[in-house]
């Protein structure tokens, strides 16, 4: 009879205010320049939104300015309005909303949109961060896990297998700020990752796992680009750890009960 | 794990007075209903026919398909008004109390000597049987039907909720007696579930198992507790019973008679006191209400804030009464705004914190919200659905504001399988 007020709309404000501290610092240090990123790519998500409210009743999200916020620190520089359009318009129109909008997509439209533009214009050099960024990435991570909004066990899983990798001497420095911002703005998504607690460990473990894996075995490619492709097969394997979860936990109650 | 099992939960902080203290008075209303436990409408036959004069717990209806099973009468009474749907479905039967102390008794000699076929006859007879709950479907079992194993709740983490200790104080050897009659009645035992550290003197030990239930809810919860223990299946029954119904039932094989009051609580943020006290089952609940309630609009629920329903009558198995205020009809969205907000389809639900407590740790919560949202009945059932009913899903339905209510799936998923099953 009484309701509580986590319906989606909450969590992505949830969300957006977490990601705060990174966005903030992000903008103090990039200046006009990020801003007017940021501004194109709220103009271009917001109007596939109201696209998608005139034609499919499906209303207007504020996990589209996170989509916007990601694309716009992550995207390649230098790329052009055009092709940025492009991209935008891909990644939320065929990362998102055609699946019914936040909550109900498959892979974080952001990952889509960074994805496309890396690999369709591979010329353009990737963006780097001042320290200060990175670092604000963490307490970012720390409000939403705080929150509920951001899943521990996804973080928890990387933060354990990078630890393994720096503890075995693998050289990681040039790859860990960027892993680190990525792991906030798009693997720490509560939609795309996985959902249930030890398919979340694992989705964790297996982003690190990928980042380490392209750290020293891909030649020629931008930290950011490693940690993009990471986070895009990791959100593609979400829903593989979540099933196994399912299955043994179906499977364990099987053996305690004899039925489920 | 399984202490995180035990923790899991949420605790809902529903506004309401403190409660002044003091001893628990019975008030018994002056009118009652009989009505049908919820998501049952069974066919009836009347015994007693409007006018008649009743004395308590005689029969006043019987079930047309299991004569039976009686539907009696909480307290000396007129029958008022019969109110049956389509097909004699039972919706209400009014009772107007009558002055004069009649009651009626039951030869319980053989139950109480130990003879289970003279138990149950006792518990149809005697008007105990539309308390037990059975698993899975949530309806009153069929006439005759041995449960595989019994729970007995002895803790309610439902906001506001009576706490059954305090219905149980000074009854405990009524108590043990019935546990020890329901555990000779399940071939795997009854099994008790308490809050830790709850003194439950003279417990007996045979065939009865003791969980420890934490104090968050939905940890109290009976499908909560079912689902984690003894699964229920259509072809293994597990029935479900509130710790006070089963010191009544221990009281009805002594003096031959069922009791016919509870201890409920009437709270509510729109109340200016909050009551503890025992009425008949089936009492009005604005007369129990009545002097407490602050000016201005106002719903009653049967129920707790979470999973009550509107109604004029306390239901069949509900001891709180919440009285929540009602805001004036909001005025119509501009249509603009409206189109902001408004979704065509169900709205989705984000997985968060919040979601994996409010399902106790139980089950996987977001494969089990996919499952009943797409109707995959199959992958409801793999994951433990058929032990629970609406109310285990009430808690999941208020973090996430869920539309269509989950409650409602899981119902809608039920009733399904009850027919396949059925046919």
């Amino acid at each position: 009879m009484i309701r509580g007020l986590w319906d989606s709309e909450m969590v992505a404000a949830i969300l957006l205010a977490a990601l705060m501290p990174v966005a903030l610092t992000w903008l103090w240090f990039g200046g006009l320049d990020a801003a007017g990123r940021l501004v194109l790519a709220l103009i271009v998500a917001g109007f596939w939104h109201i696209v998608f409210m005139l034609a499919r009743a499906q209303p207007p999200s504020l996990a589209g300015a996170i989509t916007a916020l990601a694309v716009a620190m992550l995207a390649p520089e230098d790329l052009g309005l055009l092709r940025m359009m492009m991209g935008i318009s891909f990644g939320a129109v065929f990362g998102e909303l055609v699946f019914g909008g936040w909550g109900r997509n498959v892979v974080n439209p952001a990952t889509v949109t960074l994805a496309f533009l890396g690999f369709g214009f591979p010329a353009f050099a990737w963006p780097e961060f001042v320290p200060p960024v990175a670092w604000a990435a963490i307490p970012a991570a720390v409000i939403g896990v705080a929150a509920g909004v951001m899943p521990f066990g996804v973080a928890a899983g990387a933060v354990l297998v990078a630890a393994l990798g720096v503890l075995a001497g693998l050289d990681l420095e040039a790859v860990l700020a960027p892993a680190v911002i990525v792991l906030v703005l798009l693997v720490l998504d509560p939609v795309t990752s996985a959902s249930s607690t030890p398919g979340r460990w694992l989705n964790g473990a297996f982003y690190a796992a990928m980042v380490i894996l392209f750290a020293t075995g891909w030649d020629g490619a931008a930290p950011l680009q490693m940690a993009v492709g990471a986070a895009l097969l990791a959100s593609l394997a979400a829903p593989t750890f979540d099933e196994l979860a399912t299955q043994i936990w179906v499977a364990q109650r099987r053996r305690r009960h004899g039925r489920t | 794990m399984n202490v995180m099992a035990r923790t899991t939960g949420l605790t809902l902080d529903v506004e309401s007075p403190d409660w002044a203290g003091g001893e628990i008075l019975e008030r018994i209303t002056e009118e009652a209903a009989i009505t049908a436990p919820d998501g049952d409408a069974p066919r009836v036959e009347m015994v007693a026919d409007e006018g008649a004069v009743v004395a308590t717990g005689a029969p006043v209806a019987r079930l047309h398909d299991s004569p039976e099973v009686a539907l009696v009468a909480p307290m000396a009474a007129r029958v008022a008004r019969v109110h049956l749907r389509a097909g004699r479905r039972l919706a209400e039967i009014v009772l107007f109390r009558e002055p004069g102390g009649d009651v009626v008794r039951h030869d319980a000699g053989d139950a109480a000597a130990g003879s289970s076929d003279a138990l149950l006859h006792l518990m149809m007879a005697s008007g105990f049987w539309p308390r037990i709950r059975r698993r899975p479907f949530g309806r009153m079992p069929v006439a005759g039907e041995r449960p595989l194993s019994v729970f007995v709740m002895a803790s309610d983490t439902r906001p506001l909720a009576p706490d059954p200790l305090d219905a149980l104080a000074g009854r405990e050897e009524d108590f043990a007696r019935g546990l020890g009659a329901l555990a000779g009645l399940a071939p795997e035992g009854a099994v008790l579930c308490k809050p830790a550290g709850a003194p439950l003197a003279g417990v007996p030990k045979d065939g009865v198992r003791v969980v420890t239930t934490g104090a968050r809810h939905p940890q109290g919860l009976a499908g909560i507790r079912i689902h984690a223990a003894c699964p229920a299946a259509p072809d293994r029954p597990v029935w479900d019973l509130h710790a006070e119904d089963v010191a009544d039932l221990g009281s009805l094989l002594v003096t031959g008679h069922l009791p016919q009051t509870r201890l409920v609580t009437v709270t509510g943020p729109a109340l200016n006191e909050t009551r503890r006290l025992r009425c008949q089952t089936g009492a009005d609940m604005r007369a129990l209400s009545y002097g407490a309630i602050r000016t201005g609009p106002h719903r009653i629920l049967s129920g707790s804030a979470l999973d009550g329903h509107p109604g004029h009558w306390l239901a069949p198995r509900h001891r709180q009464v919440t009285v929540l205020p009602a805001g004036e009809a909001a005025p119509k969205p501009h249509w603009f705004l409206a189109a902001l907000t408004r979704w065509s389809l169900p709205r989705p639900v984000i997985p968060t914190a919040a979601l994996d407590a409010a399902a106790g740790g139980a089950f996987p919560v977001m494969p089990m919200i996919r499952a009943l949202s797409v109707g995959d009945d199959e992958t409801a059932i793999r994951l433990g659905a058929l032990s629970l009913v609406e109310e285990d899903l009430a808690l999941v339905d208020y973090v996430t504001a869920g539309q269509p209510p989950l409650g409602d799936l899981l119902r809608e998923m039920l009733d399904r399988v009850e027919a396949e099953v059925g046919a």
